[in-house]
């Protein structure tokens, strides 16, 4: 495409456009590890320009992937051979937080952290969480439907999208929904672009729903010497109406990977750490607080602990913190699973993955939001020895359909991606993944739209 | 060992998380994912390990374009050592390509001041023809700071111990005022300071230029000359110089180096000047000698954290406690205090422009305090905020306002 480079530098600032291998390099791959070169990175800081951008790759049939952060562990940013990346990080403004009706407006490259300090400075609250918040996008978030141990409470992006604004692939741009909170017009195409993995159109800007920043927040943890007592508690606390707004679980191989990484004096024979947060006021807090130590009591625990102040309670959080540098040193590669199983089918899906573990000889941490019942194994690897990565992708397999089997989903959190693209018809069958496929022609008739994502031509191809 | 066969699995260990995009004073102002760790790791990877790639300019430019603020190695969840990644690469591109004489002429030059100040007035000429330092950069002081203090200085009454000083050249030759204050507190709290002559420069500008023999000449030369002293601690002023003798030095030798020894046990010694004032077990005494001085006028002052503090756990806290001892001054934090300021040793002078935009976003940080000064133990930082400040405010290290507390400037 000798002329790409040319025509591309001639609808944007060609100093927004970027050919060199090096620096192509950069964008090969997000956080998983398959690495392709694309043909050129653009960064538009519009819409307009996205549409210019949108328009020549469908009239010249040439593929595109949109990029946030490129923090995804599904592969959904991972670009195709002879791709154009649309950067999308230089749409950062945030056009608008309302207070009076709890709604903001953003550009797609909004970093996620950003938008929450912005909003608590203003006494607002924007629940979702996931762990890549400090640098990933808001767009990437409502493309990829990212939550994080907040969920449990509050629900996951897709919960907070009111509106979006997109560009089609031809270069429309439209708009869906906005600041009503009731909306019955139309098919929902707001929910149908989130979580569509840049799939079907751009998402430039989102307009979200915001809560009132919770006066008052207390953590505590639970150590149980079996799994499945802390699961019955789990689901005794949820049952009883004291919904955490975080509640996560370290099972014993975490826990011994971050004491390795960082000596905080857990627990050494604990098969269950829960790490219990709870927000509100402040009387309704201390009230359940209490309420959930003495389910905690009657399904056996070994030891609580409630945070006496909010240094107690970094000391708490700090393990939960600290897992993923721990499991980060632990190996070059990491698989980071989401599958995600009926919050009373976690210590069927612990045991599974332990199972799996094994029979694959890999090691697999588990640990995850036990309250929403979304897991995450991680799958210790290293993409230079194929061997061991042929495993680990054998072993992600068998974790997607064992969590299928217990009732689940393939993904939580994370998206699709190319990485489990090849379960999908396990979760919805021909019939389901065809109208997927009917629904992405309608939208993206010449298959430009991050091709190769969510699911394969071909189906299984693993397992 | 700054070999790249000896970082090859610290570059795989990288796994590809990208919040380094946070960290990164260069990706900040130029939105390229080229610029930030991740992207240089592999890069490096593709031209030096794997050989994908051939080394072009653009290359070059991306790798020079680095700080080697190490922001992004502080918040990596793997630790990768990326500005070690980074140096390793510069030492391959040099050993293969060369710097050009002048610069290597230089940086031989700079290490070993053993001579006289002339060969650094004559070397600061070289430099400015080379455009290795800006048109207003300072003339050296003559004589050197380590021309005129005597090689040990004794405290008026009881000694309570020994200390090696280990002069940097930003005090040899551009701030001396820095060194007097430093014998001064040192002294005032009972401390016999040692002072070696023909000291060399640290090494840390060669090895950022990819220069490792110059570096290793350095490294030798000041090992040498500290492991023979019979002191406590060696102290440092310059948090770069103290990043370069307690971390680096040991990496530019061969790990079975006879002067390996040397080097380990200089390391061990080394305490940067305002976390060995604010120790525990000091703070009796000088809080004695804080107790007896006048108050300073009421002042606001500020705290730029250098980028070189990994190394030293309390070099970030100690300012700050400092502060916090003298009546009359308030510490107004500002915002990021932690980013980079733009200066990154010499790099400033090289990528202008882009410095330039990093130190902009660290003034305005700077004046939404309202502070009347800013203090930093860093002084690559003290020369670019200074020029940045247009001399609107003053600029310098804690250890300056510390002696004009107790009244011994």
């Amino acid at each position: 495409m000798p002329g790409l480079i040319r025509d591309l530098e001639a609808l944007l600032d060609p100093r927004r456009v970027f050919s060199q291998p090096e620096d192509l390099l950069a964008y090969m791959n997000d956080a998983t590890h398959k690495r392709v070169m694309p043909a050129v990175v653009v960064q538009p800081v519009t819409s307009a320009e996205i549409s210019r951008v949108l328009s020549y790759a469908n009239t010249h049939r040439i593929p595109v992937v949109p990029r946030g952060a490129g923090t995804g562990l599904a592969g959904g940013a991972t670009p195709g051979t002879e791709s154009i990346v649309i950067d999308l990080k230089g749409l950062r403004q945030v056009i608008e937080v309302d207070k009076q009706n709890l709604t903001a407006t953003v550009e797609c490259g909004v970093v996620t952290q950003k938008f929450h300090t912005l909003v608590e400075s203003m006494g607002l609250f924007y629940p979702p969480d996931p762990q890549s918040m400090l640098v990933c996008t808001m767009g990437g978030n409502v493309a990829t439907r990212a939550g994080g141990p907040r969920g449990v409470k509050y629900g996951t992006t897709k919960d907070y999208v009111l509106g979006v604004k997109a560009v089609l692939p031809d270069g429309e741009i439209i708009s869906y929904g906005g600041k009503s909170v009731k909306m019955s017009s139309g098919y929902d195409l707001a929910r149908l672009l989130t979580g569509s993995e840049g799939t079907l159109g751009i998402i430039s800007n989102v307009t979200v729903k915001l809560l009132t920043l919770p006066a008052y927040r207390q953590t505590m943890v639970a150590v149980f010497a079996e799994l499945e007592a802390a699961a019955e508690a789990v689901s005794a606390i949820i049952a009883a109406g004291a919904v955490p707004s975080s509640l996560e679980l370290l099972t014993k191989s975490s826990l011994e990977t971050i004491e390795a990484f960082m000596p905080l004096g857990l627990p050494k024979d604990a098969e269950a750490f829960l790490l219990i947060e709870l927000d509100g006021h402040e009387e309704k807090v201390k009230e359940e607080t209490q309420q959930i130590r003495a389910i905690c009591q009657k399904k056996g625990v070994t030891e609580t602990k409630i945070a006496r102040d909010a240094s107690e309670a970094e000391r708490m959080w700090l393990a939960r913190r600290v897992l993923f540098p721990a499991t980060a040193r632990r190996a070059p590669n990491i698989l980071i699973e989401d599958a995600t199983v009926n919050r009373t089918q976690v210590p069927a899906m612990v045991r599974a993955i332990k199972r799996i573990a094994k029979l694959n000889h890999l090691v697999i941490g588990v640990s995850g939001h036990v309250g929403d019942g979304n897991l995450h194994p991680g799958i210790l690897t290293d993409r230079s020895d194929p061997e061991l990565m042929r495993r680990a992708e054998k072993a992600m397999g068998e974790i997607a359909k064992e969590a299928l089997n217990l009732g689940g989903t393939l993904s939580g959190e994370h998206g699709i991606g190319y990485l489990k693209a090849p379960f999908l018809e396990w979760e919805f069958q021909s019939a389901g993944v065809n109208l997927m496929r009917r629904i992405k022609h309608a939208f993206d008739p010449n298959g430009i739209m991050n091709p190769g994502k969510i699911w394969v031509d071909g189906g299984e191809t693993h397992v | 060992m700054y070999r790249l066969k000896d970082y090859a699995k610290e570059i795989n260990r990288c796994i590809q998380c990208n919040f380094c995009l946070e960290h990164c004073p260069v990706y900040i102002e130029d939105g390229l994912e080229s610029s930030v760790a991740r992207g240089r790791l592999n890069l490096i990877q593709a031209l030096l390990l794997e050989k994908t790639l051939i080394l072009s300019d653009r290359a070059g430019v991306l790798l020079n374009r680095c700080l080697l603020c190490t922001n992004c190695t502080q918040g990596c969840p793997s630790g990768i050592p990326v500005d070690d990644i980074v140096i390793t690469a510069r030492v391959e591109l040099q050993k293969n390509y060369g710097l050009g004489r002048g610069k290597s002429f230089l940086l031989r030059q700079v290490v070993n001041r053993s001579n006289t100040t002339n060969i650094a007035t004559k070397a600061l000429s070289l430099a400015r023809r080379l455009n290795m330092v800006p048109e207003e950069f300072p003339e050296v002081v003559s004589p050197s700071f380590e021309q005129r203090v005597p090689s040990i200085v004794k405290p008026e009454g009881e000694i309570r111990g020994k200390v090696g000083y280990f002069i940097g050249c930003a005090t040899n030759y551009l701030y001396p005022e820095i060194g007097d204050a430093v014998i001064k507190v040192l002294t005032a709290l009972g401390y016999e300071v040692v002072i070696p002559a023909n000291q060399h420069c640290c090494g840390i500008p060669a090895l950022a230029h990819g220069e490792l023999g110059a570096a290793q000449e350095a490294v030798r030369w000041n090992a040498d000359l500290f492991s023979k002293l019979d002191v406590d601690a060696v102290i440092t002023d310059c948090t770069s110089c103290g990043y370069m003798l307690k971390v680096k030095a040991a990496k530019t030798l061969e790990n079975n180096d006879p002067c390996q020894s040397k080097v380990a046990s200089v390391a061990e010694k080394v305490v940067e000047i305002t976390e060995f004032v604010t120790r525990e077990g000091l703070g009796h005494n000088f809080k004695l000698i804080l107790g007896k001085s006048k108050d300073l006028e009421r002042m606001d002052v500020t705290y730029h954290v250098p980028c070189h503090r990994a190394w030293s756990p309390n070099l970030i806290q100690a300012p700050r406690k400092l502060i916090s001892m003298l009546p009359a001054v308030s510490l107004a934090e500002m915002n990021e205090p932690q980013r980079c300021c733009g200066a990154g040793g010499s790099f400033f002078v090289d990528h202008k422009d882009l410095a330039e935009s990093i130190l902009d976003r660290k003034l305005k940080n700077i004046q939404s305090t309202g502070a009347e000064a800013v203090m930093t133990q860093c002084p690559a930082c003290r020369y670019y905020l200074r020029g940045g400040l247009e001399k609107k405010m003053p600029v310098f290290h804690p250890l300056e306002l510390l002696a004009k507390a107790i009244h011994l400037v």
